[in-house]
């Protein structure tokens, strides 16, 4: 295992502090190098020959799937499957659904810890360690608790069946991580621009809406992107909560399309090739915004790092 | 400062409120309540019924699911998490290095991590099939022995296992963090110590992220616990019991199929057995790091 050697090395060559040690370890950073790359492309092979096996069992007719020995590429390429696939499971009304139910669960889970980070992090009020601390500890517990209580509760309610058990808990400062998050970034702003706001006579909601949530861009896009992801992604939460076929996100239609229900085989090319399609959303956004990823991870990796 | 303290706390409070409703409704309500019903029999329909330690009692001498839910649970948590921080860290270390199509290599690791579970977990299951799957595809046209994989009760908690590593970027990605936080003036003072490889890893990497190690130790143990997505979907449970982890139980009892009856109260003792584990862990944890995490006064 040579890696720390490497590193050392590495960071000294593109230092380039000793010019005078570079000509030595030359011959053996070749064999290194690559091996290197052995070792990377397998990495890279594990993580994508899934997905381009996925996309190729969309291609496929749906006998050629269960041909034995399975062949890697399809003879006859099935491209119906895009229309059929999706057309099997109601795909446009389940996408709907999903877009709907994220959309207003990142607009809530944003906004409510926006504003309770604000007020931890810029507010004086008593109370204000307490309410950081149980917000933190919070973190701990685990989800399963609140499981069968929540769902009493909100069947008591008459929520069961609707969407709001999936969408108001967002609204209600949703994800503790957001609010210490949020805090984290609201304490790293002068408070000279929020006393500056004030003898403008700003009250607090113009300061936080036209002061704050500019500065603060890339808190909210980091936590937008999460919250996407959790809700676009949740699979359990509409499971329970949700009976009626119609009203399901996209996460319980495609689960229940390879359940082998009442005997009956799954198509899978017609499921690979809308498995693709449910993956796009989340898959545009990460590449669109890889460095939020990072970014928004990175932070959470260095202020736990006290 | 001169602020007006009055304006100051009523508008903390209207900023905090949703916050601090959640956290009552979502975390102070279950709490109670679901300690409650753990001692009580309830079907969700009639009134709860008080039966003391009944639910626990039956579980622990008379349901026979019970123990092997325990020990699925045990063995996918023994399985998964040194794997997981194994593989997270060395992953991590390769992706820290500086070689062209690093990046590549780090977005590819990571992308697993943000497809839905669903998605992922339903490819996998077919990947894995005995017979058409590609991975003994792979097998048999390399000479090397196939397996049943999530149909032999041998090998489907190890399958599961292998699904739930995929998306070990996720501790990759948290790990690379904490690796660039490590002064690289420490690595430079152990080269020109001539220090090996093995040493600087065990002497200077490992001590200095040690707090990010326990916190990914707690964090992934909990998480762990509570596995249900892979197990739901790949198997639900089987084949026998095999895979039947305790999240499983807790949902089969709690939201039954097929109009059997929910036994809520039953479940939530379950799930009270759940959280005092993870309490456990977490404690134990936490006392014990002070023997292998970094700190100043330490050599």
């Amino acid at each position: 295992m040579t890696l720390p050697t490497d590193a050392a090395e590495a960071t000294a060559l593109t230092a380039g502090t000793e010019p005078v040690t570079r000509p030595a370890p030359k011959k053996p950073r070749l064999i290194g190098t690559t091996s290197w790359y052995v070792v990377a492309i397998f990495i890279c092979a594990v993580m994508i020959v899934p997905l381009l096996w996925m996309i190729t069992i969309g291609l496929k007719s749906r006998t050629a799937v269960f041909d034995i020995p399975p062949k890697l590429l399809p003879h006859e390429w099935t491209w119906s499957n895009f229309v059929n696939g999706p057309k099997a499971i109601r795909f446009p009304r389940l996408f709907l659904n999903s877009m709907i139910i994220t959309a207003l669960s990142v607009l809530g889970g944003v906004l409510t810890a926006m504003m309770a980070g604000y007020a931890l992090a810029r507010l004086r009020f008593p109370g204000r360690k307490v309410w950081f601390y149980l917000f933190v500890g919070s973190m701990l517990l685990p989800g399963v608790v609140g499981l069968i209580p929540l769902f009493q509760l909100y069947k008591s309610i008459g929520w069961y069946d609707t969407w709001l058990p999936l969408i108001v808990p967002a609204f209600l400062g949703g994800n503790p991580l957001f609010i210490f998050l949020a805090r984290q970034y609201f304490l790293a702003i002068p408070y000279s621009i929020d006393e500056a706001a004030k003898i403008d006579g700003a009250g607090h909601l113009r300061i936080f809406v036209s002061v704050m949530l500019p500065l603060t861009r890339p808190a909210w896009l980091t936590m937008a992107i999460l919250a996407f992801q959790a809700s676009w992604n949740d699979y359990l939460n509409p499971l329970v909560y949700l009976y009626s076929s119609g009203k399901w996100p996209l996460s319980v239609g495609m689960a229940s399309f390879v359940s082998p229900f009442a005997g009956k085989t799954p198509d899978w090319s017609y499921y690979m090739a809308t498995n693709l399609l449910y993956m796009l959303p989340p898959l545009i956004i990460f590449f669109a915004a890889q460095r939020y990823f990072i970014q928004g991870l990175g932070a959470l990796g260095s202020t736990n790092q006290k | 400062m001169s602020r007006n303290a009055g304006s100051d706390v009523k508008a903390a409070y209207l900023f905090i409120a949703p916050a601090m409703l959640g956290f009552f409704v979502f975390v102070g309500y279950p709490l109670v309540r679901s300690f409650y019903l753990a001692l009580t029999k309830y079907n969700g329909l009639t009134d709860p019924v008080f039966v003391g330690l009944g639910n626990f009692r039956r579980l622990f001498t008379t349901d026979p699911a019970f123990w092997p839910a325990l020990r699925a649970t045990g063995y996918l948590v023994v399985l998964y998490v040194p794997l997981s921080l194994i593989l997270g860290l060395a992953l991590a270390m390769f992706c820290n290095q500086r070689f062209a199509g690093v990046r590549v290599v780090r977005t590819l690791a990571y992308l697993p991590v943000v497809l839905p579970a669903v998605a992922t977990i339903t490819l996998w299951k077919f990947m894995l099939d005995p017979q058409v799957g590609l991975l003994n595809t792979i097998l048999d046209r390399l000479g090397l022995p196939t397996s049943l994989w999530l149909q032999g009760s041998g090998t489907s908690m190890p399958s599961v296992v292998l699904v739930m590593l995929w998306g070990v970027g996720g501790t990759m990605i948290i790990f690379l963090a904490a690796l660039q936080s490590v002064p690289t003036e420490l690595y430079e003072a152990a080269r020109v110590d001539g220090a090996s490889p093995w040493s600087v890893f065990f002497r200077i990497t490992l001590p200095m992220i040690s707090p990010i190690v326990l916190l990914q130790v707690i964090l992934q143990t909990t998480a762990a616990l509570q596995t249900f997505n892979q197990p739901k979907i790949l198997t639900n449970g089987g084949p026998g019991f095999s895979t039947n982890v305790l999240m499983l139980s807790i949902y089969n009892n709690g939201f039954p199929t097929l109009g059997r009856i929910p036994q809520l109260g039953y479940a939530s003792a379950q799930v009270w057995v759940l959280f005092v584990i993870i309490i456990a862990v977490i404690a134990l944890t936490a006392k014990f790091s002070s023997l292998w995490t970094y700190s100043d006064t330490s050599d």
